[in-house]
């Protein structure tokens, strides 16, 4: 395993009961990335954090973080102290209010930054004296935000940090992080379904589907690597199997034809014109067209 | 900072019974004064006017027996009776309602702390203990305190040993609960199950080869008030015990999946 990985994972798996949550997960995320983690519901996301978190154990595979075992009961404290966590529902003590959630967090991280605590609290607007539990959802996933990001830790882990928010505090937040991680220099994983903010602000990302890595890589790799060929016909589109490698689909629709490719485009183009099409188009795929592709091969 | 999240968390459970015990244990002494008026009555009763040869009869006989002084009064009614609801019931009130019920959804976060899930439990438990120590002795000062304002007196030396057999036997309960509160999300029903559980055993302490060795009789202190003994065989037991369910609790909270 990678000294150069904040999270590396291998085969791994997790069985709940009679359900395989994760089916051999293979992560590689950078230091200093800002990865997304994108899936469907229930395709593994949240599973994977816990067990990178030691909040759940694998069934089989390794999962190392910050170069330790998650496995690991030990190693696991020194990974959360090292780990700022933001969870999906931003849930926190109901019964505290937002200064004694601050204090309680503070006291179990020796890098505290009280700098960024007085920073977020004044940009945040948050009410010191208010219970956590009167906080709207928008000022509580500020206030979970402000709890990670405080830690002094060297790596951020947020599951669906947007969940919830109208588009104006999901912004906020995405960039609250995108601030940060320019400043502080830390690694942020985070999963979302919202395909935008991870476009927004991931320079490396993964996809899964239904417990298995579909799509990993850096973003702008990805961009530059997926194409999609629109090829149009005189008559109806020829039902044409490309032998061209990286051709993911293909799809016909009265004259048109249209090929994803995740290897470039130019082989494809090459082979495609050997079909005489009346026009043959290269067009760029947006994140949201790989994710739907590719969770769409695996169903 | 997990203690004072623990003390949060129990604060409310461990005052009012703490305060609902005090009260109690008030009501116990000026109770005395009532039944010394009725005491002449009782010792002029033709003997052969109750029957005790059946259970009831003989818990009756028993019950005037001991009650003929205060400090009989005293260990009938506040450690064999009242206190001993209050320990078994706060006992099971505190031990519940660990990681996952008190938490509820923020269970997460705490997980998320730099903190092993023994030091979560073992700070949850040890609070909890500590706090069901001070109900079983603390309301029984005003015993002390207040017997002579009745005209009698009581030794802080028998509160402080009934207080520590009820706390160790009372723990039981305690641990029960703390266990049963790994399985289940709400705090009602580990407390629920452990009031069960308590009202099992004293149901079979009525058996009266079974009545010495039970753990209401250690709880009580009989022992002590009779004989002056300690009970430590009994209080041994009950420590394993409880070690026993708050170990297993641990385990089980060390494996858990989230």
């Amino acid at each position: 395993m990678s000294e150069s990985l904040a999270i590396e994972t291998v085969d791994l798996r997790k069985r709940f009961d009679a359900i395989d949550a994760l089916r051999g997960l293979n992560l590689s995320v950078p230091q200093g990335s800002i990865f997304g983690f994108l899936g469907r519901n229930g395709a593994g996301k949240t599973t994977t954090i816990k067990l990178l978190l030691g909040m759940a154990r694998p069934t089989a595979g390794q999962a190392r973080v910050l170069g330790l075992s998650a496995d690991d009961a030990a190693a696991s404290v020194t990974i959360r102290t090292r780990t700022g966590f933001v969870d999906e529902n931003k849930a926190l003590y109901d019964y505290m209010t937002v200064e004694e959630i601050i204090r309680f967090t503070a006291a179990f991280y020796p890098g505290w930054r009280r700098d960024l605590e007085k920073r977020y609290l004044q940009s945040f607007e948050l009410p010191l004296h208010q219970k956590t539990t009167a906080l709207s959802l928008g000022m509580r996933s500020k206030l979970t935000l402000l709890l990670a990001l405080c830690r002094g830790v060297e790596l951020l882990v947020l599951d669906e940090p947007t969940s919830g928010l109208d588009p104006a505090a999901s912004e906020a937040v995405l960039q609250t992080i995108v601030t940060h991680v320019s400043t502080e220099h830390l690694t942020v994983f985070f999963s979302s379904h919202h395909l935008a903010d991870v476009d927004q602000i991931a320079d490396h990302i993964a996809i899964i589907d239904a417990g298995r890595t579909v799509i990993s890589g850096e973003l702008e790799d990805l961009r530059a690597r997926y194409r999609r060929v629109q090829l149009v016909f005189t008559g109806e589109a020829p039902d044409i199997t490309f032998h061209t490698p990286g051709v993911v689909r293909v799809r016909r629709q009265g004259r048109v034809l249209t090929a994803l490719s995740n290897a470039g485009s130019d082989a494809l183009i090459e082979e495609a014109m050997r079909f005489a099409p009346v026009s043959a188009e290269v067009l760029p795929v947006t994140l949201k067209e790989i994710f739907l592709e590719s969770v769409a091969v695996e169903d | 900072m997990l203690w004072h999240k623990a003390w949060l968390e129990t604060r409310g459970r461990f005052l009012a019974g703490l305060a609902i015990s005090a009260i109690v244990g008030f009501g116990v002494i000026y109770d005395f004064r009532a039944t010394e008026r009725l005491l002449p009555l009782i010792r002029n009763m033709d003997p052969g006017a109750l029957d005790t040869s059946g259970p009831i009869g003989a818990a009756i006989k028993e019950g005037i027996a001991a009650q003929q002084t205060f400090r009989g009064f005293v260990w009938w009614q506040w450690y064999r009776e009242n206190l001993t609801y209050l320990v078994v019931i706060f006992g099971a009130l505190l031990g519940a309602g660990g990681l996952l019920a008190r938490s509820g959804s923020a269970t997460l976060f705490t997980l998320s702390l730099p903190v092993s899930r023994n030091r979560l439990i073992g700070t949850r438990a040890a609070l909890g203990l500590a706090e069901l120590l001070a109900i079983a002795i603390v309301p029984s000062l005003v015993l002390p305190l207040l017997a002579p304002s009745i005209g009698q007196s009581y030794s802080v030396i028998d509160v402080m040993v009934h207080g520590v057999c009820m706390f160790i036997a009372g723990s039981v309960f305690f641990s029960l609960a703390a266990l049963l509160s790994n399985d289940f999300g709400d705090m009602w029903r580990p407390v629920l199950i452990a009031c069960i559980v308590a009202a099992a055993l004293g149901m079979l302490e009525y058996i009266p080869a079974i009545s010495p060795y039970g753990i209401f009789h250690v709880m009580n202190g009989e022992t002590y008030y009779r004989h002056a003994g300690v009970p430590w065989i009994g209080l041994l037991i009950s420590t394993g015990i409880s070690a026993a369910l708050l170990r297993t609790a641990a385990v089980n909270l060390a494996h858990r999946d989230f």
